[in-house]
C-alpha cells in the first residue's frame, strides 16, 4: 500500500481500495506484477527524442515516431514533458518528430540551464535535417524562460526557431489543453524575437 | 430603486469561526451586528472570498478554513440584471475550487471579476498615510476591472522577479540564464506599468471631483503615477542588466513596478506626510469612492460595498462615512457594526434595511 500510494496521483484512500482489490483478485495480482517486473526491461525513454519506446532485440532504442519515415525530418517540437507530446500527437498538427526536454528552467528549484538536455538537442539539429526547432513548453514564466534560452542557444545553427501561439491560458498545461487550442497554437506559431 | 446587482443569499459553511451561517439579504442596506470577536468581519471576508477568489485580511484564501475543518464553503446566489446565478467557493490549504453555475470559469479572473465588490476595512485608513503597496493594490483593482490581464502580467513579473533575484544570489550577476528572465520581466513589467498607468489616469478622473465633493473647502489635489520601471520594454531590460550589481548587494531587485509609487498631494504638498488628519481621512473616503465610480464604470453595474466597522462608537466621526458611502453607491451594502443603534443611515428609510446578529459565529434573533 505504501508503495502504491507512491504513484502519482495516488492518494492512501485510493492505495488501500487498490490493496484490498488486489487481495481478493489474487490471478489480476499476478498478472500486474508479472508486467510490472518486465515494465523496466521492455520500455524505456527513446535515445533520440525521450519520448517512451519499446526496446527492441538489436538494443537500438528508438521510438515509434522516430522511427516513422513518413516524418517530416525538418519539423523539430521541442516538449518539456512526454505528456505534452502525447497531447500534441492527439491534435494531430504536428508532422514532424520531437525533442523531450524532461524538465524546465526552475531557479526556485535549482534548475538551471546545466540540467537541460540541449547538447543532445543540438547534435540533434546538427546531424538531422531539421530546418524549423518549434519551442513547445508551456506558457508558464518557467516555460517562457526555458523557451527564450533555447532560441538563443539554436541561434546561429541555421534553424528557424519557434514557438507555439499563446491561446492556452497563462499558466494553463499543455497536456489539458484541448486538441482544437493546440492544433491552433501550432499553427499560429511565431518566430522568436520577432 | 432596486439595485441591479445584489447577493440575495449567502450561506457559509466552516470559514473562520463562522460553521454555518446562512442569510438572505436585502437589495440594499445589511447591517451585520456583534460585538468584537464574533465573527462579523469573517461574514464580510466570506463575501468578497466568494466575489473575488481572495480575502482582504489574509495573505492566502486557504488560511481562513475553520480551525478543525478541511474546507471552507461559501455559495452565493447572485442576482445580476434578469439573470441569477450561483457563485460557489470552496477553498482548503491545498483546494481551490471556484465555480458559477456549477460550472468552472475558463479563467480564474473571470470568476473574480464577475460580481463586482469593493471593500473598505480599517486596514485601507492608511491609504494615504501607509506604505505604497496599499495604494497599488488599489490600482491593481481598478486596472483588472478595465484589463483583466493586467492580472496575469502582474502575477507573472513578480514571479520572473524572483527567480532573477534567486539566480542573482546563487550565481551571481554573470549566470547564463538571467537574462532571459529579465527579458521576462521587461515584457511583463512594461505591460503592468502600462495598465497601471491606464489605472491611475481613471482613477484620478473620478478621484478629483469626488475629493472636491467631499472636502470642507476648496483644495487642490494632486495625483500622478510615479513609475519604478518604465513602459518600454527594451528599455526596461537595460536597466536590469545595469541594476545587477546593486540587486545582488542590496538583496532587491530595485528597478520595475514593484517601486510604483501612486503620489498624492494636497495644495501641493505630499499628503502621506503633510495633511492634516482631517484632509487624510476625507482622501482616503475619496479614493474608495473613485474605486467604486471605476469599478461601476468597467462593469456597467454598481458594485457590492463592504464596510467594516467604519463606524465605531468610539469614533463618532466615522459614521459619517457610512452616510458619505451610501450617498455615493445605490448598490447592495453591507455595513458591520458593534452598535448598530447609533448606525443613522439617512440614504436608507427602514424598508431598505435589514439588521443581522452575529453571536459566537452564528446568526441569533
Ligand atoms: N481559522 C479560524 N478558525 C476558527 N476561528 C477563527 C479562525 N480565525 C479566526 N477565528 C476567530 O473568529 C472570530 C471572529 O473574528 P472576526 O470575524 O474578526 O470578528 P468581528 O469582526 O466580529 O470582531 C474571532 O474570535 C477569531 O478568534
Ligand atoms: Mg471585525
Ligand atoms: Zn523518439
Amino acid at each position: 500500500m505504501r508503495l502504491l500510494a507512491r504513484l502519482p496521483g495516488v492518494g492512501e484512500k485510493t492505495a488501500m481500495r487498490f490493496a484490498l482489490h488486489l487481495i481478493t483478485d489474487a490471478a489480476l495480482a499476478r498478472e500486474l506484477g508479472a508486467s510490472l517486473v518486465e515494465l523496466p526491461a521492455r520500455i524505456g525513454p527513446c535515445e533520440r527524442c525521450g519520448n517512451l519506446a519499446e526496446l527492441s532485440a538489436d538494443g537500438q532504442v528508438r521510438c515509434s515516431i522516430c522511427r516513422d519515415t513518413r516524418r517530416d525530418p525538418t519539423l523539430l517540437c521541442v516538449v518539456a514533458k512526454i505528456q505534452d507530446l502525447l497531447a500534441i500527437e492527439r491534435s494531430g498538427a504536428m508532422r514532424g518528430r520531437y525533442f523531450v526536454l524532461g524538465k524546465l528552467l526552475s531557479p526556485l528549484d535549482g534548475i538551471g540551464p546545466e540540467e537541460l538536455p540541449l547538447r543532445s538537442l543540438v547534435a540533434i539539429i546538427r546531424s538531422e535535417a531539421v530546418t524549423e526547432a518549434i519551442i513547445a513548453t508551456p506558457p508558464s514564466v518557467d516555460g517562457e524562460a526555458t523557451a527564450l534560452y533555447i532560441a538563443r542557444e539554436l541561434s546561429g545553427l541555421g534553424v528557424r526557431t519557434t514557438r507555439i501561439a499563446s491561446g492556452i491560458p497563462h499558466g494553463g498545461d499543455l497536456e489539458f489543453a484541448d486538441q482544437i487550442t493546440l492544433g491552433r497554437a501550432l499553427e499560429g506559431r511565431r518566430r522568436i524575437g520577432e | 430603486m432596486t439595485p441591479s446587482l445584489a447577493l440575495r443569499r449567502v450561506s457559509v459553511r466552516g470559514l473562520r469561526n463562522l460553521a454555518r451561517v446562512d442569510i438572505e439579504p436585502v437589495p440594499r442596506l445589511n447591517v451585520i451586528a456583534g460585538d468584537n470577536g464574533h465573527g462579523k468581519t469573517s461574514l464580510l471576508e466570506a463575501i468578497y472570498l466568494v466575489s473575488t477568489t481572495r480575502s482582504f485580511r489574509a495573505e492566502r484564501a486557504g488560511e481562513v478554513v475553520q480551525t478543525g475543518q478541511d474546507l471552507a464553503t461559501i455559495i452565493a446566489t447572485v442576482q445580476d440584471g434578469l439573470v441569477v446565478r450561483e457563485q460557489r467557493a470552496i477553498v482548503g490549504p491545498r483546494v481551490k475550487s471556484y465555480l458559477v453555475d456549477g460550472k468552472r470559469p475558463d479563467r480564474l479572473v473571470t470568476f473574480a471579476t464577475l460580481t463586482p465588490v469593493v471593500v473598505f476595512h480599517p486596514g485601507d485608513l492608511s491609504l494615504v498615510t501607509g506604505p505604497a503597496s496599499l495604494r497599488r493594490t488599489l490600482l491593481d483593482r481598478v486596472a483588472l476591472f478595465h484589463e483583466p490581464t493586467s492580472g496575469d502580467h502582474r502575477q507573472r513579473f513578480l514571479r520572473a522577479l524572483r527567480e532573477r533575484q534567486d539566480i542573482l544570489e546563487r550565481k551571481g550577476s554573470s549566470a547564463a540564464e538571467l537574462s532571459v528572465y529579465e527579458e521576462l520581466m521587461a515584457r511583463e513589467g512594461a505591460l503592468l506599468a502600462a495598465a497601471r498607468e491606464r489605472a491611475a489616469e481613471r482613477l484620478t478622473e473620478a478621484l478629483t471631483p469626488a475629493f472636491t465633493r467631499m472636502a470642507a473647502r476648496e483644495l487642490e489635489l494632486g495625483v500622478s503615477y510615479r513609475p519604478g520601471g518604465t513602459t518600454d520594454s527594451d528599455q526596461f531590460g537595460a536597466a536590469l542588466f545595469s541594476h545587477r550589481a546593486a540587486d545582488l548587494r542590496r538583496h532587491t531587485a530595485t528597478f520595475g513596478p514593484q517601486r510604483d509609487e501612486l503620489e498624492l498631494s494636497i495644495d501641493g504638498r505630499p499628503a502621506r506626510t503633510q495633511a492634516s488628519q482631517g484632509q487624510q481621512r476625507v482622501l482616503t473616503l475619496a479614493l474608495k469612492v473613485a474605486e467604486l465610480a471605476t469599478v461601476r464604470a468597467a462593469r456597467g453595474a454598481e458594485p457590492i460595498l463592504l464596510l467594516d466597522d467604519v463606524s465605531s462608537e468610539l469614533d463618532p466621526a466615522r459614521t459619517g462615512a457610512v452616510y458619505e458611502f451610501l450617498r455615493e453607491t445605490s448598490g447592495q451594502v453591507f455595513v458591520t457594526t458593534t452598535r448598530p443603534d447609533l448606525l443613522v443611515t439617512p440614504g436608507a428609510t427602514i424598508a431598505d434595511r435589514a439588521d443581522w446578529h452575529l453571536r459566537d459565529g452564528a446568526l441569533v434573533p
